[in-house]
């Protein structure tokens, strides 16, 4: 189960990269829960997490939102593989943000991305997720935390 | 100027007085006994040229005496003996104070010239050997040939030593005078000297003195200072340490460290021997690294600051009772700087055990929430059956919940729908649960109740405000899991007698009516018919009216069985409820003996709850009254207890009959009787139920 | 983390100057491309001049060896060899080579690490212009 104060850390994280890289603040819809594997957007930076919590912890986004995004970071180039590395950036931040406040309690992975039509992470048995939109200008995107 | 700075000062002024004292007794010394040789040198002249001052009348005098003798013809051989010695004595004084620098050049030089005039006059007298008479010893002595030589020279003599010796003899006084004079002046100047060594040293010696007795004073305030420190480092709840270049603790060091660390060895402490069984190797070798950093200039105090890893360091050790014992300490570290880059490194360590653990505790409280006992309680009460049957419900509600929070959601007004939809449901699966006397389902229903009510009394409202109520859900949601799997272990096969709904669902009633008579000191039976006839699609909504409608009757309707009594009632009231086909519809009649519900009641209540204006009351007829009790935010019971007060309860029938196209009407007279009708429409017609 | 500077980051040398600085090396070490773009872009010392930027370890060493940085931004998670491994190599080079991290890893047990290894400051993912501007000066003073 989770706490609250950890899926904060993990929305800080989240929210933080889009007030500090596009000076823009992103805000969070409401909150809601998931059994099977949630929808997946364009893109996904994604950490997975093991010790005392185990499971993964992911971003994902619509192409259209990161174009828009990287735009506000006065970036010129759009190409496929600059919108994966903005996502593993997001994801970057998350683990960042997660080690400094839990420590040594949670052992996290170096962020790995998932893009395309049809990526899927296979939902873990038994585990809800908790998922987060996070909502920023016109866009919205997905923060999906799934821990047991 | 530093303490260290002033001593060092004062070091220096010290030896500088000793060196000055040492080279002016040196000099004066050195000059003294210079002064002193000449003194005794002069001292020792004077006594010469004072001796030979006398020898010119001597010489005079003797040669008188060798005159006198000679005229008298008497014996003359002795005088000119004592003329010889004296002039050679003198002779020799002379030659002595000329080879001896004693007299003044000049002076030598005159008393030389006049000496030297004696010469030629005595030099025959002395020169004489013979015999002076001529002896005949009858007539008596005549002088001889030689001796009236002798005669005429010792007349010349004579004379020549009457006329100068005077004069020879003042310029010895002279000299001596002089000699006199120049003795006590050096004399003079020896006393000079001396005083003003003397002085010098006094002076010198005073200086000192005066160094001394501010040393002692500062001294004495340093030593109070100290000691001022050593108060403050005993007394002071923060431990504190210098440690030095080589990560030493220093002398100064608080008391308090002895309570934290179990230890009172702590100066010439290696810092990492001090926490070395402490924490785990990983936090050791990093405490140690950063504490190596603090003593370079790589980084700034900022930068240090905000990577310090001993921000919250969990330390174990023996509490001396043979357990361990876990502390919290927060490692504070200041650079020292001095002139020469940093001197020291002030480590403060605070011990925020009790702030640590109280957060852990209100962590542990949400873990312990999750205890199993209370559910076990609960559950071996419930029939089985009926707990099933909630659990379907309960899961239908959350989700129903869970898909209320799901709807997008961005602005103020798009987040305020939500809370009063979700509350509606909570409060209504709150009511099942506390039917069933499933006491810890029904408090963390309320738990997160007060979460989505703290949501509604915001101003603003955005999506953060919805992390604590979906945090709740989940969890609520992981304890039902348990609940439902812990029932499946414990009874053998709940679901597999086909029980009918409408059985369970009187029975579910039954028990509730049971709880509320007990919880409010009632007496009243409960009746139900025709509850197995309830369509499928009906079966939710009515299950929320029916607890709704016997909560109210329990609460509000029926009165306590003394006012019964007063009232000429039975003391014992009834309840009934009554589900039947009536044409193409359905309805369900509810119906108590109780008060009844006086519209002017409800009027004063709506007032309160700030529903309605005093106008609006004043002008409100009977049947407007009537509606007051189906809005939401009435409630007729104060407090927020399980199961009234919360003030939902009948709006959620309104809403859930009327969105299934049914009708409530209610009936009353005050003091005899409450009737609600709910009118279904047939099955077919119905609407798709918003909670299927 | 960092504190308020009343120079905004200008690096450009006093008017009036005689002769201008010998220009600062700087190489950019990260393994993604936004950020590394970001970094040069967002940097505003005149006398600061981007001679490379790599995307791991083996790469910013090679560089490094050609190109004698005098400024190095070092990202710690990488591919190939991190962060924490390059600054020692570096600094075991060249030990008057001043080095940045700048790093989503916010725990301080890494930074503690980077610094023993020879970084000089520490700028933590995601930052703005200014937090950025500010690390650099405190790194070039």
């Amino acid at each position: 189960m989770l706490y609250e104060h950890e899926l904060k850390t993990f929305v800080a994280g989240t929210t933080n990269f889009f007030e500090v890289s596009a000076q823009q603040p992103a805000s969070i819809g409401s909150p809601y829960l998931v059994d099977d594997a949630p929808q997946l957007h364009e893109y996904t930076g994604l950490i997975n997490i093991t010790g005392k919590r185990d499971g993964v912890v992911y971003f994902t986004a619509p192409k259209a939102m990161l174009a828009v995004l990287l735009m506000k970071m006065q970036e010129t180039d759009f190409s496929h593989e600059t919108m994966r590395d903005l996502v593993g950036e997001v994801a970057n931040t998350i683990s960042g943000n997660a080690r400094r406040d839990f420590g040594r309690d949670f052992v996290i992975s170096p962020p790995s991305v998932l893009s395309g039509e049809t990526p899927s992470i296979a939902p873990r048995p038994g585990v809800r997720s908790f998922i987060i939109p996070i909502n920023w200008r016109s866009h919205s995107a997905k923060l999906v935390v799934s821990l047991g | 100027m530093t303490v260290t700075g002033v001593e060092r000062r004062r070091d220096v002024i010290t030896v500088a007085i000793g060196t000055a004292l040492a080279v002016l007794m040196g000099v004066v010394l050195a000059a003294g006994i210079r002064q002193a040789t000449r003194l005794h040198a002069e001292i020792a002249a004077l006594q010469t040229a004072s001796s030979l001052q006398n020898y010119p009348e001597d010489i005079a005098r003797e040669l008188d005496t060798l005159r006198e003798r000679l005229e008298i013809r008497a014996y003359s051989g002795r005088a000119l003996a004592d003329l010889r010695a004296t002039v050679s004595r003198f002779d020799a004084s002379l030659r002595a104070t000329t080879a001896g620098d004693v007299l003044d050049a000049a002076d030598l030089a005159r008393t030389q010239r006049l000496w030297h005039q004696y010469d030629p006059v005595l030099a025959p007298v002395l020169a004489f050997h013979g015999q002076p008479y001529a002896d005949s010893d009858t007539s008596g002595s005549t002088l001889s040939r030689e001796g009236r030589a002798h005669f005429a020279q010792v007349k010349r003599a004579q004379l020549f030593a009457a006329v100068h010796a005077k004069a020879l003899q003042d310029h010895l006084v002279l000299g001596v005078r002089r000699l006199q004079a120049s003795a006590s002046a050096a004399a003079a100047q020896l006393r000079a000297l001396l005083l003003a060594g003397v002085l010098a040293a006094l002076v010198l010696a005073a200086a000192a003195a005066y160094l001394q007795i501010t040393r002692a004073r500062d001294q004495r305030a340093a030593r109070e200072a100290e000691e001022r420190t050593r108060d403050i480092l005993k007394t002071v709840r923060e431990g504190f340490f210098l440690l030095d270049r080589d990560n030493r603790i220093g002398s100064v060091w608080s008391e308090a460290l002895t309570r934290m660390f179990n230890r009172g060895d702590f100066a010439g402490l290696s810092f990492e021997d001090l926490l070395r069984d402490l924490v785990p190797a990983t936090t050791l070798a990093t405490a140690v690294k950063y504490v190596n950093l603090l003593w370079g200039d790589r980084a700034h105090e900022n930068l240090m600051k905000s990577i310090n890893p001993l921000g919250q360091l969990e330390v174990t050790a023996e509490d001396g009772r043979g357990g361990t014992e876990t502390r919290y300490l927060q490692f504070d570290f200041h650079r020292v700087v001095g002139p020469k880059g940093v001197r020291h490194v002030l480590c403060a360590v605070g011990d925020v055990t009790s702030s640590v653990l109280l957060a852990r505790e209100l962590q542990e409280s949400q873990q312990s929430a999750n205890a199993q006992l209370d559910m076990m309680v609960g559950m071996m009460r419930t029939d089985p059956v009926q707990l099933a049957s909630f659990l379907d419900s309960a899961d239908a509600g959350l989700k129903h919940v869970n898909a209320i929070l799901k709807e997008p959601a961005r602005t103020d007004t798009e987040f305020r729908r939500k809370p009063g939809s979700i509350m509606r449901e909570l409060h209504s699966l709150k009511g099942e649960a506390a039917a069933l006397d499933l006491q810890s389902i029904a408090d963390r229903l309320h738990a997160l109740e007060d979460l989505v009510g703290n949501c509604q009394a915001k101003a603003t409202l955005s999506g953060d405000d919805f992390l604590p109520v979906v945090v709740k859900l989940d969890e609520l949601l992981a304890y039902l899991r348990g609940v439902r799997e812990m029932a499946s272990r414990i009874s053998v096969s709940p679901q597999s007698e086909a029980v009918p709904a409408g059985d369970v669902l009187a029975a579910t009633l039954q028990t509730m009516a049971a709880q509320l008579a007990r919880d409010h000191a009632k007496r009243f039976t409960l009746n139900t018919a025709g509850l197995g006839g309830v369509p499928p699609q009906y079966a939710r909504t009515l299950k929320d009216c029916l607890i709704q409608l016997v909560r109210n009757a329990a609460v509000h309707g029926i009165e306590a069985p003394e006012v019964r009594s007063r009232c000429a009632k039975s003391d014992v009231g009834r309840v009934s409820a009554e589900f039947r086909a009536a044409g193409a519809n359905y309805e369900l009649i509810f119906e108590d003996d109780g008060a009844g519900i006086a519209p002017e009641a409800l009027k004063e209540t709506a007032l309160r709850r700030n529903l309605i204006t005093a106008a609006e009351a004043s002008s409100m007829d009977m049947r407007g009254a009537m509606a007051l009790m189906f809005r939401p935010g009435f409630s007729t019971a104060d407090g927020a207890s399980r199961d009234a007060g919360r003030g939902v309860g009948m709006d959620v029938i309104a809403r859930n009959v009327y969105a299934l196209g049914g009708r409530i009407g209610v009936s009353t007279n005050p003091g005899k009787f409450t009737r609600f009708k709910i009118t279904l429409p047939a099955v077919e017609a119905a609407g798709s139920s918003a909670v299927a | 983390m960092w504190g308020a500077s009343a120079n905004k980051g200008r690096g450009a040398p006093p008017a009036g100057a005689a002769a201008p600085r010998a220009p600062i090396k700087m190489l950019i070490v990260d393994d993604s491309n936004i950020v590394r773009r970001r970094i040069e872009r967002s940097q505003q010392f005149d006398n600061l001049v981007v001679i490379g930027s790599a995307a791991n370890g083996v790469e910013a060493l090679e560089i490094f060896a050609k190109t004698d940085p005098d400024v190095v931004t070092m990202d710690l998670t990488m591919p190939m060899m991190d962060g924490i491994e390059c600054i020692g190599r570096m600094v075991a080079k060249r030990p008057s080579v001043r080095i940045l991290v700048i790093s989503a890893l916010a725990d301080k047990a890494t930074a503690v690490e980077a610094m023993e290894r020879g970084a000089n400051g520490f700028l933590n993912k995601p930052f703005t212009d200014r937090q950025l501007n500010e690390a650099i000066e405190e790194l070039i003073r």
